[in-house]
């Protein structure tokens, strides 16, 4: 759903100095790569428009041509849908490459999503549906959010099959066609297809982590996604006998909803650290000198300071790190300016902090509300996501990949505050890490989602050799 | 818009014990084949979902039309006058002139609407587009607002006519089709229309009506004279938005919120004008030495006794009476359940006092809510305030009549300033005074449903007002 670059420059991983010089793309690898995106890009994956099928097929093709048995490749179509979305018949694309022999452990799962925003031509410079190479950039809807990605994992696939690569366990493919709506193929993944996927030890997603430089070509550094908040949405109704607006009763079910919302204007959510926050915060204090900087350092040595906490979720930059966060993002109230409400609602959307019951949020916005008056109730059935644990032998794989095509750059750990395709698999107990090997400059090139969508054409060619390097580290040995 | 009780409680009404029957168990004095057709059309009437917008109200018009048909009405004095109220909701008013053979007065204006407010089936106990008899009760969204007055009016004409009755001056039924909305059949009626309406005064069947406590003691009967001016504003805060993952310190919900509490805690000035004081005066006659009725001599011996005023408005009986007053009513934020809202706008309802300009209003809410939420009147509907009507004696005389009989001499009759607007407002303020006189009445505050849940009408109140409206008509054109 999104791809967060954080602009930082601190070293929180100290992998092993062992990175060798990253290979380079024949003109071959490099021109199919060049091919593979425009197709790709110029598919419009958008729900609704029904073009998932015909790229997954189409990616499905690519890993044929490489030399992967038909058997291990399977295009799964499937509906997705909901009320706020729309509908559309998607697809997933499950590949497997199996290992040669009996495999040393259960397999790597490498994740990806087909589908992409809308992009309208209109608000558009260029056709987003029409990849455009200008000024050093490709653009197009998707160039960040993720067919680079896609791209990415695929053709390291096929270069490293060509390069006779026998990975020692199985590596397995899972790109979904609904990741921008409903998320329903990453669901499903994590349940019905999981036999298929062969029960993977842990998962490697392309639609997170990656890296970012300034303006001035120093570098920002690189974030590896291993934790992500829960995303759950919750309803306040206030119902009331309402009446004829000349005569104003003293309850009012616009009032007392709009009182339950400046409680919880005014509430703040228990700070919390997690494995993940806590080595970012252990990375950003060495940067930070000023006053933001000395409330980290106080939160780090003790995680009760509460007001050192909230003086970092205060923070631009920090927003949502620190605890579970929620805001209201609709009102609905009333039926006729002349009557006086008889119902009025809030949804209000919460970020939720990785381990959290989104029923216990409940219970505690309940609290924070504190009149009966005012019904909270839940909008989904979000279970509490988690974080997956930081592992040294895919902090390392990740550290080394992005040093040997960028020396000395940082790497730290991210919590999203967004919600990806990793949170069923997490929920199931399948850890997910976020190793996107792609970057930008910051914060200009930050259009997931937005206008005018790129990714620097180099980016593109390093996150496949980035790829590459992610599996022979953690498949070969 | 309007069919508020005059007012409730009135604890204090008599310290001896007071052994009062239920109003709604006396037996109705209309005979039992003119219940029967009265409750049919009533059950017809109030089936059609009359609501802006469904395209409906035609079809109580041609109820209503049958009925004047069917008692010898000639087709060329039965308009039916198509317009547009709300854009897009094409709705009707039916005018009815029922001509005096032998005139000798200007013509009398009986008004009233076939438009309802929305009601929704989960809001509701039962369905409100279901006609339904039951608990002494007539039960259904217009029930007393005002599908109720349409009937009496329609049954009690076509009774006299039944009669061979012949009025001595021309009596012509204005019903409009969005009286709820923005009264653009009213506007039209006291303008364009004004060879079909032209009066000497209205009666409006939409306002008055009698009403007892609890303890079933008399309230009173209003008769409505003035109106407050009716005003929405719209208020608004726009802000960038943004992702919900990452929540902004300044949000226009919450900005609104603060508005919203700044709006429940303004108090507009008490004002007192002729018609309130002599509503006061009754009350204060009704109130005896109860501490509302302290409050109201010590109101009406000051005028600047502020607290005794707001005293006063905080009784649920008095609400709106001493000055303007504004409430929310609707509310719209955000476009996207996991976006931070870029702009968030509450509907603010006003009932402005008579005399004060609806820019003032705005300004003082401005003041209330501060520079950074934007305000502006509903563009659909500029108020314009209108003057109070005098009280003229064949009117008010008429009804003392009605009352005594069908409620006994402890109803006392006196003039209300309505704090709702109703399509009089737009004849008055064209120079045609209109009286609220309507005879229907309940049990205060429990039967006070109008736009409310679970709309109802006392059985005898409905019936008994045809016979209401019957003696209105012979006392004044007879």
């Amino acid at each position: 759903m999104r791809r967060l670059f954080v602009a930082t420059s601190i070293v929180a991983f100290a992998a092993t100095a062992n990175s060798a010089p990253a290979p380079k793309l024949t003109q071959a690898q490099h021109d199919a790569t060049h091919a593979m995106f425009e197709h790709v890009i110029n598919t419009p994956t958008v729900i609704g428009r029904h073009n998932v099928p015909a790229m997954a097929q189409y990616v499905a093709d690519q890993f044929k041509a490489g030399g992967f048995p038909e058997a291990d490749i399977h295009v799964l179509p499937y509906h997705t849908g909901s009320a706020t979305t729309g509908e559309d018949d998607t697809a997933a694309l499950i590949v497997r490459w199996r290992a040669a022999g009996s495999p040393k452990a259960r397999p790597i799962m490498l994740m990806g999503h087909m589908d992409v925003v809308e992009a309208k031509r209109e608000d558009s410079t260029t056709d987003p549906f029409v990849m455009t190479e200008r000024d050093g950039y490709y653009y197009g809807r998707g160039a960040i959010d993720m067919k680079d990605g896609i791209v990415g994992i695929t053709q390291a696939m096929i270069n490293l099959r060509a390069a006779g690569f026998k990975p020692k366990r199985d590596i397995v493919v899972l790109f979904t066609g609904d990741e921008e709506t409903n998320g329903i193929g990453a669901k499903k993944g994590a349940t019905e297809w999981i036999d298929l996927l062969g029960h993977p030890e842990y998962g490697l997603n392309a639609d997170g982590g990656g890296g970012g430089f300034n303006a001035d070509g120093s570098p920002a550094g690189f974030t590896m996604q291993s934790a992500e908040k829960t995303y759950a949405g919750y309803t306040f109704t206030v119902r009331n006998r309402g009446g004829h607006s000349s005569k104003p009763r003293k309850d009012n079910a616009i009032y007392d909803l709009m009182h339950a919302l400046e409680k919880l204007e005014a509430y703040r959510f228990e700070p919390r650290m997690g494995e993940t926050t806590k080595a970012y915060f252990q990375g950003r204090e060495k940067q930070e000198k000023g006053p933001l900087g000395d409330a980290m350092r106080r939160w780090l040595a003790n995680p009760n300071d509460g007001e050192a906490a909230d003086f970092i979720e205060a923070s631009e930059s920090e927003v949502g790190l620190t605890r579970t966060r929620c805001v209201p993002t609709r009102l609905f109230a009333g039926h006729a300016d002349n009557a006086l409400p008889q119902l009025a609602t809030a949804l209000v959307n919460c970020r939720i902090f990785p381990g959290t019951d989104p029923n216990d949020i409940k219970a505690e916005l309940e609290k924070i509300v504190a009149n009966p008056a005012v019904v909270v109730t839940r909008n989904d059935d979000q279970v509490a996501s988690l974080s997956s644990p930081l592992r040294p032998d895919i902090t390392n794989a990740y550290t080394n990949a992005v040093r040997a095509l960028h020396p000395g750059m940082p790497v730290f750990p991210e919590m999203s505050t967004g919600a990806t395709d990793g949170r069923p698999f997490r929920v199931s107990g399948v850890p997910i890490y976020g190793t996107s090997g792609g970057w930008v400059v910051v914060p200009v090139d930050f259009r997931a989602h937005g206008k005018d969508e790129r990714i620097p054409v180099q980016s593109l060619y390093d996150n496949v050799v980035h790829w590459e390097l992610m599996l022979r580290d953690l498949a070969g040995k | 818009m309007k069919r508020v009780f005059a007012f409730v409680l009135a604890a204090a009404l008599s310290t001896t014990a007071f052994a009062a029957t239920d109003p709604r168990t006396v037996p109705t004095q209309l005979s039992a084949p003119w219940q029967a057709k009265t409750r049919a059309l009533f059950k017809q009437v109030i089936e059609i979902p009359s609501v802006h917008h469904r395209g409906e109200t035609q079809k109580v018009a041609e109820a209503l039309a049958a009925q004047f048909r069917a008692a010898g009405i000639p087709d060329a004095d039965i308009h039916m006058m198509p317009y547009e109220a709300l854009e897009g909701d094409n709705t009707t008013a039916l005018i009815v002139r029922w001509r005096s053979p032998h005139a000798t007065k200007k013509p009398m204006l009986v008004l009233g609407h076939m438009d309802v407010v929305e009601a929704k089936r989960e809001d509701w106990k039962y369905d409100p587009f279901v006609f339904r008899e039951q608990d002494g009760y007539f039960w259904g969204r217009g029930a007393s607002d005002m599908k109720n007055g349409d009937v009496a009016t329609t049954m009690a004409a076509v009774k006299l006519m039944s009669q061979g009755f012949k009025p001595d001056r021309d009596i012509i039924f204005f019903y409009s089709g969005d009286e709820e909305t923005r009264g653009v059949g009213a506007t039209l009626g006291s303008t364009k229309w004004r060879n079909l309406t032209e009066a000497e005064f209205g009666l409006n069947a939409d306002g008055g009506g009698a009403s007892y406590d609890r303890n079933f003691r008399p309230l009173g009967f209003g008769i409505s004279m003035a109106e407050k001016t009716f005003q929405t504003y719209f208020l608004t805060t726009h802000n960038p938005g943004g992702h919900s993952s990452r929540p902004r310190p300044d949000n226009a919900i919450y900005e609104l919120a603060d508005a919203l509490k700044a709006v429940q805690a303004h108090r507009f000035q008490p004002m007192q004008n002729d018609i309130t004081r002599g509503y006061f005066e009754e009350r204060s006659r009704q109130e005896g030495d109860s501490p509302l009725g302290q409050q109201i001599r010590a109101w009406l011996a000051n005028p600047n006794d502020g607290a005794a005023a707001d005293a006063i408005e905080a009784n649920p009986l008095e609400v709106g009476l001493t000055r303007t007053r504004c409430v929310a009513t609707m509310l719209k934020g955000g476009h996207a359940d996991n976006a931070l809202p870029q702009s968030a706008t509450a509907t603010v309802n006003c009932r402005i006092f008579p005399g004060v300009q609806p820019k003032d209003v705005q300004a003082e809410l401005q003041a209330a809510v501060g520079p950074k939420v934007e305000i502006v009147p509903d563009p659909a509907y500029i108020g314009v305030p209108t003057p109070a009507s005098t009280p003229r004696a064949d009117v008010v005389n008429a009804v003392k009549a009605a009352a005594l009989r069908f409620h006994g001499k402890d109803m006392h009759v006196f003039p209300v300033m309505s704090t709702g607007a109703s399509d009089g407002s737009f004849f008055r303020a064209q120079g045609i005074p209109v009286y609220d006189v309507d005879g229907s009445w309940g049990i205060s505050p429990d039967d006070e449903r109008a736009h409310g849940l679970d709309e109802r009408i006392p059985v005898r109140a409905m019936y008994d007002d045809v016979l209401h409206w019957e003696m209105i008509f012979k006392s004044l054109a007879g």
